[in-house]
């Protein structure tokens, strides 16, 4: 196992190879020349020349390679842009309200999910596995930005219930005060289309043999449900889980610019608006170091799901 | 007659099912039959007789839509009506008095669970034993099905036995709970004909000691003979003849009987032209045609010699993960005369598929010559390939994956002469291609169907005709038989063997099946872990093997009444 | 499929092929079909928009600012008559209140922003403009935004631009995904180590975030934002299809097609392919799907559409400040045509995957 995870830690050095590269010939190629934008107004010629031996612009572009590999390789980007802070002490404080949002958001929404989605496949082609298949089909339909905005203004707004936005210091605060709104909101967003795929993962492995012959046992319905059909399904519904991220990520992103929640989501955004290049090259190496890092981790879940499954 | 009741009877049993815009098929058309208790019924027929569909209505396993069972019928266990009863009830029946064995047994267990596991939920759920118990009870089954090592076999999963042992631990489960009547609905279809051999001795040997009733379903007439005391025929969802076993094998009286038991090859005859169904359903009496003799000439002329030919499968495991090779074919080498067909013979995964497509080119050889008329094929260039390509073709064994589904039967047929420039114009090609249609068997308007709409044997012979449009000089025939039902394998052999003795073709005839490889072979080829261990005229080789695991081959074929199987379980 | 429906059926009855039976099976799916003609009448209404026979006009100012709905003409939040100024000054207030809208937060003031001239150009250009007005009406089919612009034309150009965007990405990603997805699965080798080596580098950066990061580099409008989602999205794609190549090349067909001589080309294109369509009609029904939404969220934000064009990501952005003020029919109008169209997409790719099929006969 051990040497498995080595190996596979191993063969992540290319993939971060290929993500720098790819920021690199996004930023430093197709990009253009930052130092417009960052000269602003004092477009003069020394001014711009100045920013640009600041930012190694004037280097041959191998050589700006090997800085950028350097930063990432000691996790340390310089300053941001637009606010001159450490970008890497910028991001650490942003991580623990985008884990605190993201992750209750997964834990609750996929356990919702997995149960509504059982008895759904369980009931298969009654009047309620249509009326909720129905109803999440056209709930899927509504975007993202709708829910968001509705939710805030009527739930928050005219309703009362819940702060319109923030984030405070205090864990504990959060969790009670300024957390379940978002939370709410970015489990219903996810809900509907998880219920339709994890439906389909069970109602596909009830036409298995394994199932008929575990009828033919004389096992009863729940019981072939719960104990054989789910393990299995499992396997499907982690792969999604881990496809899941990203969405989960839009979802967070967007979360977090409406409620003012000081995550990583939320940092993206204003570092697109302010062209503030090395804050979205570290956001980006570090989420994708983050999906690798997950990547493994739903290989070894596998593992324990499925004993047919070989880590080599 | 009985004057104890039978432990099962099925009365007017009538399943109909309904596709999508509801058309109703039926699939049993009101049958009836007994199984008396401790006795062996063998329900025999072709795909699409209804046999499995009985099965699964006994044991209530049919699929709830789309499937209906006629209001009068009945199906009676031990006096009790299985059609009427309640879920609780059938639950308790199943795996409990009533147990089934199917015919995949890799997949109808569950990959996750181990063995042990399977086998303690189903004496858990029917028996009142703790769990302490019911493993030292699973432990004892499996020992009693005859794995080896049953203690650690206990922690094992499905996929890390083989294809017998997971049907033994699918018995095992069958028989934990004593159950009065055992269904086993083609146990041994999946596997290869020696394990095929030990499964059926290990369901007697369980049957005579437990006393259960067993209904064995399988299309194998011959197979069933060893075994059922009672054989039940059964054609497009009707029963043709319901008799005891010596009655079915020494006096049929339906000609369908007749013509199931007279159209498989048989080892100890060679009749120039197999009987088919036909034959037997019309007025005129059916005349046996002359034997024929096979076997290598010594005026023939070489075609084919293949050399030390050896071929390995690579496998890499990531991009830094290291190289394993596996050899499929090891050392192989055989010569193929003009106008002959050699057979080579073997159990699944013996190499011998591999070794076709090598042949062709369509898998990559590592090592050896293949010469056709001097020239080696493995040498070749692409492009000087391309002439030899046409002159050596392949019959796969899925009729149904080898027609590709997006084609109609003209494009199928024209576009080997497209590519090899046979023809002047699409319209000739046309025209060419409806000759070899008709040459096969089958009308000229065929041309505009879609795969879809043939039988397997039909998609077969268009198979065939599309390798005839090259003008080949060499046939591939792998397993080209194996998929279809007995009565139509005879009418495609019968093809094969007009289609040689009319266009001089040679054959190389592959498959698992001793029986219809001796009747079309002049020489076979047995093969075993990828080597070739026994080489000889068709005759000599079936008359006095010489290599012990060729006996162990012929011994394992299904030799139907009086052959029966003698129980070796203790 | 549509040339197969001009044939006629009876014709056709004894020879079927695939798609012809799939077409049928499709015609009969009553959820499907009314699916597939909602489509159809959104793709003909968006057509008609971008040729400019409808809602040519959507950027008039018709009426007065927040204009109701006909329908609600009286039960709607009275507008007071405000100059442009004032309206600007009340926004900001307003957003600044509640700070809902998320662009208020991009944090340049007005000496830093390089464009607050040539905004007061375009302000006193467009003031020009409103002095030689024609009378404004009261009320309109779905109501006026801020500005006075009719909401329906609006929706119009949007729904034409969104489609535009989803359609196009779509057509792009499937052709990327499914070239390098053929190549890679057939070929295999050092070719698909290649390829399988971009896919973990796209794959290990969330779609969102690669969107922005394309987004941050590249400038706006309908061509860039396609550009984007194309080589953002064609990943799902690539994989299916290297699956399916896979699939497909150890299949008897096509090895009965390697044995009759045909080449790689051939085998990969006239054999495969067709087999492999039908999954491609329904990835590509779930990528429009997919981009469509990418694309309100991209807008929303301010990185999608450039500012002369409407879409409804951009029509989504106007939402929150109008809805403090109780103007609601702008986000109600989008909600659920958008919502309209996407469930129509997904039952249409549910129909299609049970259609299409070629297991199911």
């Amino acid at each position: 196992m051990l040497a498995y995870i080595v190996r596979r830690v191993w063969q992540m050095v290319p993939t971060l190879f290929g993500v720098m590269l790819l920021l690199f010939v996004l930023f430093n190629w197709v990009g253009g020349d930052p130092s417009y934008i960052l000269a602003g107004k004092n477009l003069s010629a020394e001014a711009l020349a100045g920013i640009r031996q600041q930012l190694g612009l004037d280097l041959p572009l191998p050589q700006q390679f090997l800085i950028f590999m350097r930063q990432v390789l000691t996790l340390d980007f310089g300053t941001s842009w637009s606010t001159q802070q450490p970008v890497s002490a910028l991001l650490h404080s942003r991580i623990g309200p985008s884990l605190l949002l993201t992750g209750s958001i997964l834990l609750l929404g996929t356990v919702l999910a997995i149960a509504i989605a059982a008895l759904v496949a369980y009931l298969r082609g009654s009047v309620t596995d249509r009326l909720v298949t129905l109803i999440a089909t056209c709930a899927m339909s509504v975007s993202a930005l709708v829910y968001i905005i509705a939710g805030q203004y009527w739930l928050a707004f005219k309703g009362g219930w819940f702060p319109i936005m923030g984030w405070s210091d205090s864990t504990l605060d959060n969790l009670l005060h300024y957390l379940p709104l978002p939370l709410l909101l970015g489990v219903i967003v996810g809900l509907a289309p998880d219920i339709r795929f994890y439906r389909s993962c069970f109602v596909e492995e009830l036409g298995h043999d394994y199932v008929r012959t575990a009828r033919a046992k004389g096992l009863s319905e729940p019981v072939i449900m719960l104990k054989h059909v789910l393990r299995n399904a499992m396997i499907p519904v982690v792969t999604s889980l881990m496809m899941s991220l990203p969405y989960l990520m839009m979802g967070a992103m967007l979360l977090e610019t409406f409620f003012g929640i000081p995550g990583m989501g939320k940092e993206v955004v204003m570092a697109v608006e302010r062209s503030d290049f090395p804050v979205i090259k570290a956001i980006t190496i570090y989420i994708a170091l983050a999906t690798m890092l997950f990547n493994l981790l739903t290989d070894i879940v596998y593992k324990l799901i499925d004993p047919r499954v070989q880590l080599h | 007659m009985n004057p104890t009741p039978p432990l099962l009877s099925v009365r007017k049993l009538r399943v109909s099912f309904r596709d999508e815009h509801g058309h109703g098929a039926e699939a049993v058309k009101g049958i009836s039959f007994d199984i008396p208790a401790g006795k062996t019924v063998a329900l025999v027929g072709e795909s699409g007789s209804g046999k499995s569909v009985t099965a699964m209505a006994i044991t209530r396993l049919l699929p709830e839509h789309g499937c209906h069972i006629a209001a009068d019928s009945e199906i009676l266990f031990d006096g009790r009506n299985l059609l009427t009863a309640s879920r609780r009830e059938l639950r308790r029946l199943r795996g409990g008095d009533i147990a089934m064995v199917f015919q995949e047994p890799m997949s109808s267990l569950n990959p996750v669970y181990s063995v042990g596991e399977q086998i303690i939920e189903t004496l858990m759920l029917h028996t009142r034993v703790g769990r302490k118990a019911a493993y030292q009870r699973a432990v004892a089954l499996l020992k009693e099905v005859g794995l080896p090592t049953p203690d650690r076999k206990m922690s094992s999963y499905p996929h890390q036995l083989s294809g017998g042992q997971q049907q033994r631990v699918m018995i095992a489960m069958a028989i934990a709970c004593e159950p009065k009547l055992l269904i086993a609905d083609e146990p041994t279809t999946a596997l290869d004909v020696t394990i095929q051999q030990q499964i059926l001795q290990l369901l007697a040997g369980l049957q005579k000691k437990h006393g259960m009733a067993v209904l064995f379903i399988s299309h194998d007439l011959e197979l069933v003979g060893q075994f059922a005391d009672e054989v039940v025929v059964m054609h497009h969802g009707s029963i043709h003849e319901h008799a005891p076993v010596q009655q079915i094998f020494e006096a049929p009286q339906d000609p369908y009987t007749k013509a199931l038991l007279r159209c498989r090859p048989h080892l100890a005859q060679r009749p120039a032209r197999l009987p088919v169904i036909k034959d037997f359903l019309g007025d005129s009496c059916y005349f046996e045609p002359p034997q024929r003799q096979r076997g290598y000439q010594a005026d023939d002329r070489v075609i084919l010699e293949v050399q030390g030919l050896c071929v390995d499968y690579h496998s890499r495991h990531g991009w830094f993960g290291g190289r394993h090779s596996q050899r499929a074919v090891d050392e192989v080498s055989f010569t193929l005369m003009r106008g002959r067909t050699l057979g080579i013979v073997g159990e699944s995964g013996c190499g011998k598929s591999t070794l076709g497509l090598a042949l062709m080119r369509l898998q990559q050889a590592s090592v050896g010559r293949v010469l056709f008329e001097g020239e080696d094929m493995l040498a070749l260039t692409p492009r000087q390939l391309r002439d030899y390509k046409r002159r050596i073709q392949i019959v796969f064994q899925n009729p149904y994956a080898s027609l590709n589904p997006r084609f109609s039967v003209a494009q199928i047929l024209t576009e080997p002469m497209l590519l090899h420039g046979i023809g002047c114009d699409a319209e000739e090609r046309l025209q060419l291609a409806g000759d070899w249609l008709e040459h096969v068997g089958l009308p000229r308007k065929a041309l505009a169907k879609y795969p879809h709409e043939f039988s397997g044997g039909q998609r077969q012979r268009i198979a065939i005709a599309r390798c005839l449009t090259m003008h080949p000089e060499i046939l591939i025939c792998d397993e080209s038989v194996s998929a279809l039902d007995v009565s139509v394998q005879a009418q495609v052999l019968n093809l094969l063997q007009a289609l040689q003795d009319e266009l001089g073709l040679s054959y190389l005839f592959i498959s698992h099946d001793l029986a219809v490889v001796k009747h079309l072979s002049d020489q076979v080829l047995v093969m075993q872990h990828g080597r070739c261990v026994e080489l000889a005229d068709a005759d000599t080789l079936y008359a006095a093997p010489q290599h012990p695991y060729t006996r162990q081959l012929l011994d394992a074929i299904p030799q139907g009444w009086p052959h029966c199987i003698k129980p070796r379980v203790a | 499929m549509p040339h197969t429906s001009t044939t006629p059926p009876a014709a056709q009855h004894h020879h079927n092929s695939l798609t012809r039976i799939g077409w049928r099976r499709l015609r009969r799916d009553r959820i499907g079909f009314s699916a597939l003609c909602i489509v159809g009448a959104y793709l003909l209404l968006a057509l008609a928009a971008w040729s400019g026979l409808v809602a040519s006009h959507w950027q008039d100012e018709v009426a007065h600012p927040y204009a109701p709905p006909t329908l609600f003409a009286g039960a709607a939040p009275h507008h007071v008559e405000l100059n442009a100024a004032d309206i600007d000054a009340a926004d900001r207030r307003a957003t600044s209140a509640a700070a809902l809208d998320s662009s208020g937060a991009t944090g340049l003031s007005a000496s830093e922003d390089p464009l607050a001239a040539d905004l007061a150009a375009a302000q006193q250009q467009s003031a020009q403009y409103r002095s030689t007005e024609q009378a404004r009406a009261d009320s309109l089919p779905l109501g006026a935004d801020q500005r006075g612009r009719d909401v329906l034309q609006k929706l119009l150009q949007g729904s034409a631009t969104s489609l535009q965007v989803g359609i196009a990405g779509a057509l792009l990603a499937l052709t990327i995904g499914t070239v390098l997805g053929a190549l890679s699965g057939y070929f295999g080798g050092l070719l698909d180590d290649l390829l399988m080596w971009g896919y973990s580098v796209f794959t290990s950066v969330p779609d969102m975030l690669l969107l922005l990061a394309f987004a941050a580099v590249s400038g706006r409008g309908i061509g860039t934002v396609v550009l984007v989602m194309a080589f953002t999205s064609w990943t799902g794609t690539f994989r299916l299809m290297r699956a399916e190549f896979l699939k497909h090349k150890g299949r008897e067909y096509v090895r009965a097609a390697d044995a009759i001589g045909a080449g790689h080309g051939r085998r990969m294109f006239h054999h495969i392919l067709p087999n492999v369509s039908h999954l491609l009609l329904v990835q590509f029904s779930m990528l429009t799907v997919a981009l469509i939404k990418y694309e309100a969220i991209l807008s929303f934000l301010g990185f999608g559409v450039g500012v002369t064009q409407v879409s409804w990501g951009a029509m989504l952005a106007e939402a929150p400040a109008e809805l403090l003020q109780g103007y609601w029919w702008q986000m109600l109008a989008v909600t659920l045509c958008m919502s309209l169209l996407v469930t129509a997409f997904s039952l249409l790719s549910d129909s299609l995957r049970d259609a299409l099929d070629p297991k199911v006969k």
